[in-house]
């Protein structure tokens, strides 16, 4: 079963302490959200977890192996993937041959027949198979999006993070999304979704964490989050504003957390 | 045939064009065109390695040069300075191996040989003809001038792993400038502006299919060159299409995201130093060997933007295009070099043609980024893929839509 265990993780950036003794427990196929206002310390703590970053101190089990001193490359290949807030495909290379490089990483062959009908699947799955061979610059940002999330299904980690999957997508495109974390849910994958739509992580997610300033401040159900004294003060806002669809927060908090 | 198999066929015929050309071309500046092929296919191996490294794996680097140098200067030191001998000469610095002595000669820098004379020579005189040295293979100095220039690739890659874009280019300038400066500078051992002399590459001429060619006959190095050329060509082609030419284009789009899907970046990063320096070091002692002097304006960053041009100029996105400007460019250069008249001003094409390259090249980055070359390839081998994506899309269209009606 997969097991992630974040242990009292502190990074600090000169005089600013982002993370401040984070520790939480991810088990099984679990989905977990992860909210905060911006500055929380939520794309800091992403990047900790994959190797981008070395903590100041603290530790990250996955599966029983310590990757929190491991290099981003080795973290993917130990079972963590993440998207990245902003998009980032590889632009001047073709839709496949972002899909390749994943498979190619671990040690397969984008010669073999079993990849090339593997990166069609996802492809097809994520209603792109038409754009095979175009290079990525030439996709919308939805579309750059979700080649980003296919990447992904070919590196089939343990553990997925995804940084804002929904920011700036249009509700049908959302819809390929949802589908998609429902299935690599379902595939017994664990995922954390960062995101400022409460609505969609009220929706997908049965736990959620609260970053505020580095400080993890909670970690509980989402309704019992909705209602922490704590956690409105420190994020949500007022009670009236909770009343909406979560339009305000996305207007207000736009920018990376 | 598919329009896709035209740049193949073009490549074929250019290379068959090439190998048959000193055969049937025979004009009477025959050594004169054919070392103009020469130095193109040097400069095309530069160039497309070059493309390699930056149009390729985005390592914009301006340290090419100073390979190609060290490669040269391995190999013309190591040629200078070693020789065997079945004597000891008693007076230089020397090594007993089996039953032979490495005789090292000491550095006597820019001097005239009539007043001071290497412990060699001295040693030569005293044995008067008895004893004969052999001086060190040419093809010993290639093997190490390009594992040289391999080694201070990696060390370089190693040294650049954090650095990007202007300050990755300021970084591999500055290395080309220490490294021309030391040269230029170690007048005992390098003899400065001088320059190195060296042996030709076949000193003593070559017989191939019953007909001997002398040290100056350019066939032998044309074939050298030219197959050197190819053979770098082919190398790079089979990166391309492996792990390691994915692998480095991902590492240039997004260092980043690619170490996040799992790619070793460091060690692509270091690795396409490694193999890029060594092609830029192979292609400096094989021309060094050919041009029989080798001296620090090389090194130059004159030489390195005419690199840089060529590369830009056909395409640096692909090594091909990169190579096949370097030679055109090449030709270009020297065939204007003809000076003309205008209403009685002369116009001295030695100077102003480099104007003229320098607009190409500035024009060339204003209107054509992916260079001249490469739309052209592009036209044949991904022309098609528009109207793919065209008719791939009404078909799943259909299909959707036959779905919905059964439903």
């Amino acid at each position: 079963m997969i097991e992630l265990s974040v242990s009292r993780l502190n990074k600090r950036f000169g005089g600013n302490h982002v993370l401040k003794d984070v520790s939480f427990d991810i088990s099984g196929a679990e989905m977990v959200g992860l909210i905060g206002p911006n500055g929380a310390g939520k794309t800091t703590l992403t990047n900790v977890l994959d190797g981008a970053v070395k903590p100041n101190s603290g530790t990250v089990y996955l599966n029983g192996t310590r990757i929190d001193q491991l290099p981003s490359f080795e973290v993917a290949k130990a079972g963590l993937g993440r998207t990245f807030q902003v998009t980032r495909s590889f632009r001047r290379m073709t839709v496949l041959e972002n899909l390749y490089v994943p498979a190619m990483a671990q040690g397969r062959s984008h010669k073999s027949a079993e990849v090339q009908e593997e990166a069609l699947e996802v492809l097809d799955f994520l209603t792109m198979a038409h754009l095979r061979n175009e290079y990525a610059r030439a996709l919308s940002g939805g579309q750059q999006k979700l080649l980003e999330l296919g990447r992904l299904l070919m590196l089939d980690p343990d553990v997925i993070i995804l940084d804002e999957p929904f920011a700036g997508v249009h509700p049908k495109l959302m819809e390929v999304i949802y589908e998609y974390i429902r299935r690599v849910n379902e595939r017994g994958k664990a995922m954390i979704i960062i995101s400022h739509q409460m609505d969609s992580i009220f929706a997908l997610c049965k736990r959620l964490l609260v970053l505020n300033y580095g400080d993890l401040i909670a970690d509980d159900t989402p309704e019992k989050v909705k209602n922490d004294p704590v956690v409105i003060e420190a994020y949500l806002g007022t009670t009236e504003d909770r009343s909406g669809t979560g339009q305000h927060d996305d207007e207000t908090r736009s920018t990376d957390g | 045939m598919k329009r896709q198999n035209v740049p193949q066929l073009l490549g074929a015929l250019i290379v068959v064009f090439f190998v048959a050309f000193p055969f049937v071309y025979s004009g009477g500046n025959y050594d004169y065109i054919m070392h103009i092929c020469i130095i193109g296919f040097f400069y095309a191996i530069l160039a497309s390695s070059w493309s390699m490294l930056a149009g390729y794996a985005g390592q914009f680097s301006f340290g090419h040069m100073a390979f190609m140098g060290l490669g040269a200067y391995t190999t013309a030191l190591l040629c200078h300075y070693f020789f065997l001998s079945p004597e000891p000469t008693g007076i230089c610095t020397e090594f007993a191996i089996g039953g032979h002595y490495l005789i090292v000669k000491n550095p006597i820098g820019v001097t005239s040989t009539t007043l001071t004379q290497d412990c060699l020579a001295q040693a030569m005189d005293k044995w008067n003809g008895t004893v004969e040295v052999t001086p060190m293979p040419v093809w010993l100095g290639i093997i190490l001038g390009t594992v040289v220039g391999g080694i201070f690739g990696l060390l370089i890659g190693l040294l650049v792993l954090r650095l990007r874009a202007a300050y990755l280019a300021l970084f591999t300038l500055g290395f080309s400038e220490i490294l021309r400066a030391t040269i230029s500078a170690e007048i005992q051992i390098t003899r400065g502006q001088a320059g190195l002399e060296l042996p030709s590459l076949f000193e003593n001429g070559i017989t191939i299919a019953g007909h001997f060619f002398s040290k100056t006959d350019k066939i032998p190095p044309y074939f050298v060159m030219l197959f050197l050329l190819l053979g770098c060509l082919a190398v790079l082609y089979w990166l391309s299409q492996s792990r390691f030419g994915l692998f480095v284009r991902a590492l240039r789009e997004d260092q980043d995201a690619a170490a996040a899907l799992g790619v070793n970046t460091t060690r692509y990063k270091v690795l396409v130093f490694v193999v890029t320096s060594s092609m830029a070091a192979l292609a400096g002692t094989v021309y060094a060997h050919y041009v029989t002097i080798i001296t620090p304006n090389n090194l130059m960053i004159l030489q390195m933007s005419l690199v840089v041009a060529m590369a830009v100029i056909a395409g640096v996105e692909s090594f091909i295009a990169a190579a096949i400007g370097a030679i055109l460019i090449e030709f270009i250069l020297e065939m204007l070099r003809t000076s003309f008249s205008i209403g009685g001003v002369t116009v001295d094409m030695t100077l102003w043609r480099l104007v003229f390259f320098g607009v190409v090249l500035m024009l060339t980055l204003r209107f054509a980024r992916n260079g001249l070359l490469v739309p052209i390839i592009d036209f044949f081998t991904r022309g098609h893929v528009a109207a793919e994506t065209v008719a791939r899309r009404s078909d799943e269209t259909a299909k959707t839509q036959n779905r919905e009606t059964q439903s």
